[in-house]
């Protein structure tokens, strides 16, 4: 290590920053300090004992959880990716997450029918088309997100101009390709897998969100570039006299931002063994409003998968609540919208916040 | 902190409540049917609702209608997730779009689901697709209105509520086919998506009136595209010019109709179809088969062609289009 890098580092080291560190009781007692999480737990606790107890029980059944875990993935993943962008700060978000999904899937779709066209589905091909189709889709994915941070990162333009711009770009080009109607996919043996099957009785998508939490999670609090994204986020200005490559630290994230939509789009199209230009159109808002109940702020510089993840779990579970007792869907887009104001209201009171202990004379 | 934390949790609490009042109403009836709509809050799903209750009420079974609040096939899919889990005897559904549905039925069949379908005659993991009439013959004889009023010549538009939309297109097409043999019907800008949105139809309209001064025919297919057509040709001041014909409901599109913006509407009533889907479902459930002729007990479905469908299931097709206009508007009314 040469001379000056060891120094950039020590002042690294004195910001906080601690790539060795591993989760102690310190940290964990740190997280449940923290009065997003707390808010965030005893809502999940609440709302799943109150299904329980309009469901009489039934909604404790394995089943329903299967469903539930099948249901969250495809939109947790977009939510990781529009936190990631937030992070960022600069106004940072991605509003073109479902479009690269939907892009990203519909291209491998398309090529890979073309490629395969014609040839019987036996087990060995199944394999290729199934490889093929999840490359050919993060490729594209990650592409998308690669014009995204060009965009931002070199031409300057402003987040959610640039993103809304890229939204409808790939969108016209998703439609372009299909014509508007869903390009069939059909039961591609290991491929349709990924959407439907099953770990040990734990459903596929949720084991690769969990994944996907821990990678990033990981990323955010033992890396280098997480420590640069935070630090960016919070003060642009700051990071970049610390010697921080901001462009290059903006365009890895909505890179990042984009693979991860593309995975998205996998799980989706894999589930509905269909990909169609506007699929999940209505998922934007929702995925926005997981991350920020989640705790993420909009303006950069704090979020943590954590929180996200049980912003998403009590959404989900809120859904599936109210479809089960038969309630309308309107009540529903109603009661995510009093969590996240109760959210922001609460999470920053006293009630979640820990009084300091009397220090013992 | 405990007793604050008491307190949210009771408000918590009580707005589930509202819930628990409707969903402890409906228990202990011989089957559970969910019908299943594109979205709910809309005039046309209204009146299928409607159609669901009477069923509910005469047959003493448990049915009942829901849907997603946004027209969105995810949205759909998780409605349907969310419903198999939970294990109804039935699933009564109008599919957004057919494909993305699939997977999601075959997942609730392997539960021991019956899966009926309406407007999707492509659905392959269906037992029976309800259509009300020939999709292609509805949009045909839609456009031979049209072209009647429009004097058989001059340019028309049609919009579709979405290119996915199965029916919609079928609609258009039959359209554009019965158009195509007169020469002096001249179609532009073909097919403009309207996201079954009335004032997505009024700005696609305002578009084409002004991008084509010289247009004669619009042909809706969402139940609310005449209406967002007719307010535009209405404020164009081009009610007497230009002939609006669509497939709507009077509720939707009665106003319009009054004043001429909207010359005439087609459709076949949600709450027949909403019947018609139950009673096949119960059919389904007590083991009885559906077959060519039958009489289902419901105006327009008194002998009813039965067809093969895209899968294993079959399609059950009536004869249940009506042709509204300003004249016999009256005698329906939703």
């Amino acid at each position: 290590m040469r001379a000056s890098q060891k120094l950039k580092f020590l002042q690294l080291e004195r910001l906080g920053y601690r790539p060795f560190a591993f989760y102690s009781g310190v940290v964990l007692r740190q997280v449940l300090n923290d009065g997003h999480i707390r808010f965030l737990i005893i809502a999940n606790v609440l709302i799943l004992l109150v299904a329980a107890l309009l469901s009489r029980g039934a909604f404790l059944d394995p089943y329903n959880f299967q469903s539930m875990a099948t249901q969250l993935p495809e939109i947790g993943l977009l939510a990781i990716a529009i936190m990631l962008t937030m992070v960022s700060g600069n106004g940072g978000i991605d509003l073109s997450v479902i479009s690269s999904a939907n892009l990203s899937v519909i291209v491998a779709a398309l090529a890979c029918k073309a490629l395969f066209a014609g040839a019987d589905s036996s087990a060995g091909l199944g394999w290729s088309f199934s490889v093929l189709f999840v490359l050919i889709a993060l490729t594209v994915g990650t592409l998308c997100g690669l014009l995204n941070g060009l965009l931002i990162s070199r031409a300057r333009y402003a987040p959610i101009l640039a993103t809304l711009g890229t939204q409808l770009l790939f969108l016209g080009v998703a439609t372009v390709l299909t014509g508007g109607p869903a390009v069939i996919l059909g039961d591609v043996a290991p491929l349709s897998q990924i959407g439907n099957g099953d770990l040990l009785g734990v459903p596929i998508p949720f084991v690769l969100f969990l994944l996907v939490s821990i990678g990033v999670s990981l990323l955010l609090s033992r890396t280098r570039f997480g420590f640069r994204l935070y630090l960016m986020g919070s003060n642009a200005k700051a990071a970049h006299f610390a010697g921080i490559q901001t462009a290059t630290v903006t365009l890895v994230t909505y890179t990042l931002a984009g693979s991860l939509a593309a995975l998205s789009g996998i799980i989706s199209s894999t589930r509905s063994a269909s990909a169609k230009a506007d699929f999940g159109v209505s998922y934007l808002l929702i995925a926005i409003l997981i991350a920020v109940m989640g705790g993420v702020n909009p303006s950069g510089g704090y979020g943590k998968i954590l929180g996200l993840a049980l912003a998403g779990v009590a959404l989900q579970m809120l859904s599936s609540t109210l479809s089960f007792i038969g309630a309308n869907d309107f009540l529903k887009d109603f009661m995510w919208g009093l969590l996240l104001l109760l959210s922001i209201g609460l999470a920053g009171s006293s009630l979640f916040k820990v009084k300091p202990k009397p220090v013992p004379s | 902190m405990n007793k604050k934390a008491l307190l949210i949790g009771a408000g918590i609490i009580a707005v589930a409540a509202i819930g628990a009042v409707t969903y402890s109403s409906a228990q202990k009836k011989k089957w559970t049917i969910n019908t299943v709509v594109k979205i709910t809050g809309i005039a046309w799903f209204n009146r299928m609702e409607q159609g669901v209750k009477e069923y509910a009420k005469s047959s003493g079974n448990n049915a009942t209608q829901t849907g997603p609040s946004q027209a969105d096939a995810a949205q759909q899919i998780r409605v349907i997730e969310d419903l198999i889990a939970k294990k109804p005897d039935a699933l009564a559904v109008v599919p957004m779009d057919p494909a993305t549905l699939e997977a999601v039925f075959a997942k609730a069949a392997a539960r021991g689901i019956k899966i009926i379908t309406h407007e999707a005659d492509s659905q392959k993991n269906t037992l029976y697709d309800i259509e009300a009439f020939d999709n292609v013959a509805f949009g045909a004889n839609l456009n031979k209105r049209l072209e009647k009023c429009m004097g058989g010549a001059g340019k028309w538009t049609v919009f579709v509520g979405s290119l996915g939309s199965k029916t919609h297109n079928q609609w258009a097409d039959g359209g554009i086919a019965s158009a195509a043999k007169n020469s002096k019907m001249q179609l532009v800008d073909s097919k403009q998506e309207t996201a079954d949105d009335a004032d997505k139809a009024y700005e696609k309209a305002k578009e084409i009136i002004a991008k084509y001064p010289d247009i004669k025919g619009f042909q809706g297919s969402a139940s609310t595209d005449v209406a967002g057509i007719g307010r535009a040709v209405e404020e164009a001041g081009l009610n007497d010019k230009v002939c609006v014909f669509g497939t709507s409901l009077p509720s939707i599109a009665g106003k319009y109709l009054k004043t001429g913006a909207v010359d005439g509407i087609g459709f076949w009533d949600p709450k027949d179809a909403g019947i018609v889907m139950n009673k096949v479902a119960q059919m389904v459930l007590e083991g009885k088969k559906i077959t060519n002729g039958m009489n289902l007990g419901i105006k327009g479905y008194e002998k009813v062609s039965v067809t093969k469908g895209a899968g294993k299931g079959m399609i059950i097709r009536g004869a249940a289009f009506v042709d509204v206009d300003k004249m016999n508007m009256k005698s329906y009314p939703f």
